[in-house]
């Protein structure tokens, strides 16, 4: 006993470190990927407060972009007016909405806090639980995705941008129709690619991919154009990278898109795993 | 004493909201070069700190610095390492009469060489540790190391600069 005790005062230093060190390192393998932010939840409406700040701090220095792009985003939305558009069939205006049923709706937030530079980035907004934002919500800007809510405080969301590892999204290449997945591979943030597109359907530099409208986002948005190819005669898929429609560098205002279908697409799907388990 | 305890806290405090308002958000060679200075925090803890008391502190500046960035328990799983090794590190490049009580470690106190060695194997040990974790794979080892000895050196030169900027050679606490 007394040995023991002889032992551990002389080695108590490395025992301390490697006590502390096993729990970070738990920590840090067990939370999971998908949900690495749900860990922080507690706090990040304090350290969102403090990112606000310097938020608020740099938009100063801004105003004038954010000016330009509002303005230019308020006179395309104008044109679309129905007083702007030389409409026929006035009828299809006054559809009932039990016929034309609203599917998603959109929430403005604007952004707190952006990483670019990891493995595993992540875009902090200033909406959470408070104003309705829901875990896997998708985000969009500007008419491109930019990702899906991970995990949610009172006041702030943390979202999982495509700029992460564990990103993952259906998307199709808007002439042929063809279905592939959006991932990112590290490095340089204005660029991603595109997995499981087989060979034979044709791609070339310069196409549009839109995403698929399976998911969490709608369908028809623009995601990115293909920037290069790099096929490989022994793979049956295409190597394909595509430039980003959003940039992450500049992004300020977002869109957290609400599914109102979510829950019975959903519940569908659950009945019917189980009735498969059933049989 | 207590003033001493009071400095290290205000500096580790300042550090870790310089490097996340601030360091974080430079983009360097498309993230290539990615200096943590909130280490030096760490680094600046006088000689005579006890050791679990260096582990305690490096653990809580870790947490600190996740609860801002990255996943959980990455900056701490480093920083613990780095606070684990300083003390052997500076055992090693002690003088032969062992620290005396008005030293410190800063490039006043003890030289630029001396400081260079002992800060520059640390960080290196830290940005080993912490670029090695996130990424979790060898595969792309060159660009890693090259990730790690860029960010390595924009490290130190930031302490360095900033330890002529700040302290003066009569003034060197």
């Amino acid at each position: 006993m007394r040995n023991l005790i002889g032992l551990i005062q002389r080695f108590y230093v490395f025992l301390l470190f490697l006590v502390l060190q096993i729990f970070a390192l738990y920590v840090l393998f067990n939370s999971n990927n998908y949900h690495k932010a749900e860990f922080v939840q507690h706090s990040k409406d304090w350290t969102g407060s403090i990112y606000s700040f310097r938020t608020q701090l740099k938009e100063y220095w801004i105003l004038d972009e954010i000016n330009d792009r509002l303005s230019l985003e308020n006179a395309i939305l104008r044109s679309q007016l129905p007083e702007n558009v030389l409409t026929i069939d006035t009828v299809t205006r006054f559809l009932p909405d039990s016929v034309n049923p609203q599917r998603y709706m959109y929430k403005n937030a604007h952004v707190e806090n952006v990483t670019i530079n990891r493995e595993s980035n992540y875009v902090m907004i200033d909406k959470g639980s408070s104003s309705g934002v829901e875990r896997e919500m998708g985000v969009i800007a500007n008419g491109s995705i930019v990702g899906v809510v991970t995990s949610v405080s009172n006041h702030f969301s943390v979202v999982m941008p495509i700029l992460n590892n564990n990103f993952v999204a259906s998307v199709r290449m808007k002439d042929s129709r063809d279905f592939g997945l959006l991932a990112w591979q590290g490095g340089d943030p204005d660029k991603a690619i595109i997995k499981d597109l087989p060979k034979h359907v044709k791609v070339s530099v310069g196409d549009t991919v839109v995403t698929s409208g399976s998911g969490y986002y709608p369908g028809e948005l623009f995601v990115g154009i293909v920037d290069s190819m790099d096929d490989r005669p022994e793979e049956n898929f295409h190597r394909i990278v595509i430039r980003l429609a959003t940039d992450y560098r500049k992004l300020d205002y977002v869109q957290v898109v609400k599914d109102l279908f979510k829950e019975e697409k959903e519940a569908l799907i659950q009945a019917e795993e189980n009735g498969a388990d059933n049989n | 004493m207590a003033l001493t305890i009071i400095k290290n806290i205000i500096r580790i405090a300042f550090l870790i909201l310089l490097q996340i308002l601030v360091v974080n958000r430079m983009q360097a060679f498309d993230g290539l070069v990615l200096p943590m200075v909130y280490i030096f925090g760490v680094l600046m803890l006088p000689f005579e700190t006890p050791r679990w008391l260096v582990l305690v502190i490096g653990f809580v500046v870790g947490w600190v610095m996740d609860l801002f960035s990255g996943p959980p328990g990455l900056h701490t799983s480093a920083t613990l390492f780095l606070a684990f090794l300083q003390p052997v590190i500076q055992k090693i490049f002690s003088p032969r009469e062992g620290y005396e009580v008005t030293q410190r470690p800063t490039v006043q106190s003890m030289g630029l060489p001396w400081y260079l060695t002992y800060a520059g194997i640390l960080t290196f040990a830290h940005h080993f540790w912490l670029f090695f974790m996130e990424v979790f794979r060898f595969s792309d080892f060159f660009y890693q190391m090259l990730h790690i000895i860029a960010s390595t050196v924009a490290t130190l030169l930031l302490m360095t600069i900033g330890q002529y900027l700040i302290y003066t050679s009569k003034n060197s606490n």
